[in-house]
């Protein structure tokens, strides 16, 4: 992309439709380098979608996306060597265990044996993975596969880390060691994409905040000039148009 | 400790279970619900009526055949229901659990949370069980013998009869559900696993045996012998509900009632064995997360990763597919099964084919009818089976395949690691099994055909599959049911092996071709490294062109095995 500053990743124009449903209809973003992102949206909004064609998951209808400059779809090993990426719904290769599956994601990133040994070590303790030893992936809580899966993510050191749904299904002490790290990794000059609908976890984190819903962004800015001196939650409701109860229905409760 | 007692409330005591039928409906939804906006997955099911049509018929006109031989030979009708009847009912139990799978469409796990009695839920499960082209197809065959029944003994004993093929269906189902939920259940418990493992590698030998039976019996013969074998059948589970009617028409009403009495027995020990292993299935979703108690780590990560048996490898993209490879073929219970079901059949096929039914019941006057070009034949066979294991590779990840296209695998580095990583067990399978052939032979000096014979086909098999696995991919169910696979597309694309079975089959006939054309004095020393130079080198160019394929298809491939739809 041309600018005077490149973006840590832009999308223009993205478009997915499966079969007769639109899923998402023309996204165009610019994350600025430095950022801590937020994309906000209800179930179904079409977040994962629109995150996966901007990692190279999913082949978009029209439109394109870039990671620092490089076309993800026409350039990807360049692209996808400064990317690391969660995804949310995708399983991981859950029958090794945490440390094999740490050394396994390294080499496929062609990381040197020694420095994948070295910083999957580190990550284990960190996040608190070193004690399940053996236990494979798939007999893991929730909360570890999500610190696995964001181990993966982390161990070749990208500029931009994209994660759908960080936060889903964590439990607080999980939660709060994830967001350390990443307003760690922000610190150190990367840049954090995620999605989400928990609000309280968006405005404590982001700098930046979009809100997505039917495949289109709605409001777009930094967290300040988005709320505007209003709780956030208010804004979402707003801009989403959420259905207002009026206290007659589900009597029977 | 006092509990508070029961609330007594309305909705409770309000509650009626659902009827069986609901289930039936909700199966007929969900299977209609899969054909929408799908005009192939339609094209394939009316394909696959046709299909079952035409078995129906074929079954039909069979088993009321023998009220046209008319009241003189009894003996025929025994040997038609007791023996076809028979066949039925052995192959709803052992072919779902070694080809197709068994269709869950209706998971049991999905229905742990609904207040259901345990026997309602098994009617239900059951009553869906009998929709399916199988079912309907077997039901109609088997009711030819109604007609049997009444031209032999009237109204009565086809009305006996008619109880018999409907005891019979219910029988098929029952057994079909509750063999596969048993394994299923037997090796997702890591105690039983590999236990269950061997059982299962038996019960696939079950088809050697069989096989050889059925072809002493017709190269004999001797119907006598038949009608033997037929009246000892009539008398167990597999014939007996098809024979019921047969007796009544012969005068022994009490031998026709004890037969259907022990089919309802036998029924209801296979519902009760269901029931007893779809209730572990249900909590098998909610407790999975129990954890081994975790021994300390041997060495670093790296190490974890290679083993010492894979410390061969070097770490690398290569390597590092290679060896979680290895690891998956024994691991995930889907792919140890696939495994084990090659294993068993590889060893009898050969044996069966070469040796013959006669050599292997000690006749030893055929056992000189086997030729070099017969061995190969054969080995050819078994050699394109082990590759076929690779028909559905990425299936078998599913969206964990994700983390290859996120990191940008080149296509040819990845399917070079999944070859080896496959080949680390069957290179020593496949000649092992030609060692196997060999001492039974007792020809040592034709082990070199067997193997160039086994290199030839393995090689171009693997070519042949690689591109099947890119371009005809499917999801698997993400049960905890090995067995299982869904209805609609991925039980036509398993048919789809079928064809790559054949494909490479055309492929590793060149071999036998020039096995043709040399001398065979020359062909023993040339085959070995005929049939390895032509394996390597398909494998070679099978890695080369379909990696090509796979760097264009990443994304649209890891969206078929997605198991979203």
């Amino acid at each position: 992309m041309t600018g005077e500053r490149t973006a840590a990743l832009a999308l223009r124009g993205l478009v997915k439709r499966f079969e007769s449903k639109v899923a998402v209809a023309g996204v165009d973003l610019d994350v600025p380098a430095g950022s801590f992102y937020g994309l906000l949206g209800p179930n179904g909004a079409g977040k994962t979608t629109t995150l996966s064609m901007a990692v190279g998951l999913l082949r978009p209808d029209a439109g394109g996306a870039w990671v620092l400059g490089h076309d993800v779809w026409s350039d990807p090993v360049r692209a996808k060597q400064l990317l690391g990426v969660m995804p949310d719904g995708t399983r991981l290769f859950d029958r090794l265990s945490g440390a094999e599956l740490l050394a396994y994601t390294g080499l496929l990133r062609g990381m040197a044996a020694d420095v994948v040994d070295q910083r999957a070590r580190e990550l284990l303790d960190v996040l608190a993975l070193a004690d399940a030893g053996r236990t494979l992936v798939v007999d893991y809580s929730a909360g570890m596969k999500k610190k696995s899966g964001l181990a993966c993510a982390l161990l070749h050191g990208p500029r931009l880390l994209v994660l759908d749904e960080p936060f889903e299904a964590v439990d607080p002490v999980s939660g709060a060691l994830i967001r350390d790290i990443l307003q760690r990794y922000v610190t150190g000059g990367g840049t954090v994409v995620f999605s989400s609908h928990v609000m309280e976890v968006v405005e404590r984190l982001c700098s930046h905040v979009a809100i997505l819903a039917a495949g289109a962004i709605k409001t777009v800015g930094t967290l300040d000039e988005v709320r505007g001196g209003r709780p956030l939650e208010e804004v979402f409701v707003e801009v989403v148009g959420g259905r207002t109860a009026t206290g007659q229905e589900l009597s029977w409760l | 400790m006092a509990v508070t007692a029961p609330v007594a409330d309305p909705a409770v005591a309000a509650f009626r279970p659902p009827s069986a039928r609901h289930f039936a409906r909700l199966k007929l939804r969900v299977l209609r619900n899969g054909f929408r906006g799908q005009g192939w997955r339609v094209t394939l099911f009316v394909l696959g009526c046709l299909f079952g049509l035409w078995f129906a018929a074929m079954g039909f006109f069979a088993f009321a055949a023998p009220s046209l031989a008319g009241d003189a030979d009894r003996d025929v009708a025994v040997l038609v229901l007791a023996l076809g009847g028979g066949a039925l009912v052995l192959g709803w139990l052992l072919l779902p659990l070694v080809f197709f799978g068994v269709d869950e469409t209706l998971d049991p796990a999905r229905f742990a949370l609904l207040p259901l009695p345990r026997r309602t839920l098994l009617a239900g499960l059951l009553a869906a069980g009998f929709i399916g082209i199988p079912a309907v197809a077997t039901g109609l065959a088997t009711a030819g013998s109604v007609v049997t029944a009444a031209t032999f003994g009237g109204a009565g004993a086809a009305l006996v009869q008619a109880i018999g093929v409907a005891g019979g269906l219910l029988l098929c189902v029952a057994a079909s559900r509750a063999i596969t939920s048993g394994f299923a259940t037997m090796l997702r418990s890591r105690r039983m696993r590999d236990l269950a493992a061997i059982m299962l590698a038996v019960l696939a030998a079950l088809l050697g045996p069989l096989q050889i039976g059925v072809i002493v019996a017709l190269n004999n013969a001797d119907l006598d012998q038949l009608v033997r074998v037929a009246r000892v059948v009539e008398w167990t589970p597999f014939g007996a509900p098809y024979t019921a009617g047969l007796d009544v028409a012969e005068g022994r009403p009490l031998a026709a009632a004890a037969k259907l009495l022990g089919t309802a027995a036998v029924i209801a020990a296979l519902l009760w064995w269901w029931s007893r292993s779809v209730e572990s299935a249900m909590l098998g979703t909610a407790s999975a997360g129990t954890a081994r108690p975790a021994r300390a780590p041997a060495g670093g990560p790296m190490a974890q990763l290679f083993p010492r048996a894979l410390r061969w490898l070097r770490p690398g993209q290569h390597g590092a597919i290679a060896a979680r490879e290895a690891r998956y073929w024994w691991r995930d219970a889907r792919r140890r099964a696939s495994l084990i079901t090659l294993a068993v059949v590889g060893v009898f096929v050969p044996l069966m084919f070469n040796v013959g039914v006669a050599g292997l019941l000690g006749d030893e006057s055929s056992q000189a009818a086997t030729s070099p070009t017969q061995v190969t034949i054969s080995m050819l066979f078994v050699g394109s089976l082990a590759a076929l294991s690779l028909a559905n590779q990425f299936g078998y990840d599913g969206s964990a395949y994700a983390a290859h296209v996120v990191v940008g695998v080149p296509g040819r580095v990845e399917l070079r690691a999944r070859v080896l990583g496959f080949s680390m067990y069957m290179v020593p399978l496949l000649a092992g099994i030609a060692v196997l052939v060999a001492i039974v032979l007792g020809r040592f000096d034709w082990l070199p055909v067997m193997w160039g014979g086994l290199a030839a086909a393995y090689g171009t098999g693997l070519a042949v599959n690689l591109f099947v696995s890119i371009l005809a991919a499917y999801a698997l169910p993400d049960t905890a049911n090995p067995f299982a696979i869904s209805t609609g597309a991925g039980m036509a694309k398993s048919l789809l092996s079928f064809v790559a079975l054949f494909a490479s089959l055309a492929a590793a006939a060149v071999y036998a071709i020039v096995s043709f054309l040399v001398p065979e004095g020359l062909w023993l020393w040339l085959a070995l490294p005929v049939g390895l130079a032509y394996g390597v080198g398909a494998t070679v160019l099978g890695c080369y062109l379909a990696g090509d394929v796979l760097d264009r298809r990443g994304p649209e491939l890891l969206a078929t095995v997605s198991s979203k739809r």
